[in-house]
């Protein structure tokens, strides 16, 4: 479902971020990209949703060459993917109901499906009593929880989170990485860059270990780190 | 595009409208004040044309003959300026006939007995009040013309005090359209400004360009819209009133009545929209890119 070849991305002014990056997700699977501070995860994960370009290579998605992609494609491939950030990214004054109902306006979907859809995505994340709520009402988790319906809500074939449990205590980050489990035991295919060492140990999935932009480590059923 | 997504699209305008009224209202502000002068000129002007008109068609082109022209000279000078392209009408005034109406003029008695001094004569009318002079100047070349008379002069003057007020309107016009659209697109940037967070979630959860595009389009042209229907409203009252305060106090000059205008002021409406379009996509642009 992902692929990509030779993916190199150097910033503007010369920083090499990624270097030769040859990777083949497959749709279900479950993936941990760790790696220090500035090894690139962030990078990697702006590259699958066309957010930066590579400098070289060239990246598949479901078979479609995103490289290549047209500016006006982006929003339609954007709509097959869920993205999560450390941060959440919630609008403050709408409501988790319309915070959520928002991402499916914006693909102008006929509000008989909003009606059906969000209710649905609000009840699987947990959150179904906290529809009313304002963001700001809500706890760190409960607002990641917010920002994983609204990636669930136009069901994505792929979410994509960037540290999402950055912002949270350890038994939150747990919960939430649990949820994404369910996603993913669902059929969605989830790929989550992150710091967290206990989280990825726990979970034993695939892990691919970036440094200094380099793919070092490519491991099933892997732990955070080998060394240590 | 689907109802709700219109819907979304005039909620979203009217909720930064109302964040943003300081701005909003000297946008509207702007937009009317450009096209009440720009109004005011255009009145002004297509009165003036109007009033020239009434006074052209009073102007005629008087070609005396020379004395010795007879019967058949006289035949040939009115077939040939009949001829010259932009003559409308040409009418002989024989001797006998001009002193008939000089008598008229002045009064039979003074001029009893006296030898008739005045020559044969053409009046000619032109179709185009602009052609006046030229006319006059072919005739004069014609032989067996003495002299050729006509309102020198007054008519020219009166063409270029139009040409300049044409300018003139045009030149506050670009001004002050520059000034409207200056100042929407800065009114549409603060609205952009405050919701870059909102645009940039939009971005990441597929939202076309478009989509985000729109409702900021339409702030603008809702601002170019109300300013422009305060500017008709201005102008419809003022030349109304002006219309009625001519008639009565100086009838003889005839001004247009103000229901011949009612199709300008669609126009007057569509321009203020475009302004406002025009304004909110420069500021938009920049920040599209995510
Ligand atoms: N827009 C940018 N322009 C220039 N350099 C950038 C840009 N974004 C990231 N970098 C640099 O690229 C390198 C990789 O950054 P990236 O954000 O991908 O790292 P990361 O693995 O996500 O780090 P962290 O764990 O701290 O989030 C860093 O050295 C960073 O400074
Ligand atoms: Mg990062």
């Amino acid at each position: 479902m992902i692929e990509t070849y030779g993916v190199t991305k150097i910033y503007p002014g010369g920083l090499v971020a990624l270097k030769d990056i040859n990777i083949k997700i497959s749709k279900g699977e479950f993936v941990f990209i760790v790696g220090p501070s500035g090894a690139g995860k962030s990078t990697f994960i702006k590259l699958l949703f066309r957010e930066e370009l590579p400098t070289k290579g060239q990246i598949f998605f479901n078979g479609k060459n995103i490289t290549r992609m047209k500016s006006r494609e982006v929003p339609f491939l954007r709509r097959r993917i869920g993205i999560v950030f450390q941060d959440f990214r919630l609008l403050p004054e709408k409501t988790v109901y319309e915070n959520v109902a928002f991402a499916m306006e914006v693909t102008e979907a006929s509000s008989r499906e909003i009606k059906k859809r969000v209710p649905y995505v609000l009840e699987k994340v947990g959150l179904a009593d906290k529809a009313g709520a304002k963001p700001s009402e809500l706890s760190g988790g409960e607002q990641q929880r917010v920002a994983l319906a609204r990636a669930l809500v136009n069901n994505p074939d792929v979410l994509v989170a960037d540290e999402p449990t950055g912002n949270l205590d350890p038994d939150t980050s747990w919960e939430i990485m649990k949820l994404l489990n369910e996603i993913n035991k669902r059929g969605t295919t989830v790929v989550v860059a992150t710091h967290a060492r206990e989280l990825v140990d726990g979970m034993r999935k695939r892990v691919l270990q970036l440094d200094k932009g380099a793919l070092v480590r490519d491991e099933e059923r892997g732990v955070y780190s080998n060394e240590a | 595009m689907r109802l709700r997504t219109f819907n979304y699209f005039f909620r979203e305008a009217f909720i930064s409208f109302a964040r943003n009224r300081w701005m909003s209202l000297a946008s509207i502000g702007a937009v009317a004040s450009a096209l009440v002068i720009f109004g005011s000129f255009l009145l002004l002007s297509v009165n003036f044309d109007h009033i020239l008109k009434d006074v052209e068609s009073q102007v005629e082109i008087t070609a005396y003959l020379e004395d010795a022209a007879d019967g058949s000279s006289i035949a040939r000078l009115n077939a040939e300026i009949s001829s010259i392209s932009g003559v409308k009408q040409i009418r002989f005034v024989s001797k006998e006939a001009a002193l008939e109406e000089f008598k008229q003029q002045v009064g039979k008695e003074l001029l009893e007995g006296i030898d008739n001094p005045l020559p044969n004569s053409f009046r000619i009318k032109v179709e185009n009040p602009q052609e006046v002079a030229r006319v006059a100047g072919e005739v004069q070349k014609l032989q067996g013309i003495e002299e050729v008379k006509y309102g020198k002069g007054v008519v020219e003057k009166l063409f270029n005090i139009i040409y300049w007020v044409r300018v003139l309107g045009l030149a506050v016009m670009a001004v002050f359209a520059a000034v409207s659209i200056f100042i929407i697109s800065n009114t549409i940037r603060l609205t952009v400004f405050a919701r870059r967070r909102e645009i940039n979630i939009m971005k990441y959860i597929g939202a076309t360009d478009w989509f985000v595009r729109w409702p900021f389009l339409l702030e603008g042209m809702m601002l170019g819209f109300i300013g422009s229907s305060v500017a008709v409203g201005i102008l419809a009252g003022g030349y109304s009133y002006l219309y009625n305060v001519v008639k009565l106090n100086v009838p003889m000059i005839s001004l247009i009545p103000a229901k011949e205008f009612y199709d300008y002021a669609l126009g007057f409406l569509a321009i203020g929209m475009s302004l406002g379009a025009f304004g909110s996509s420069f500021s938009i642009r920049r920040f599209l890119h995510v």
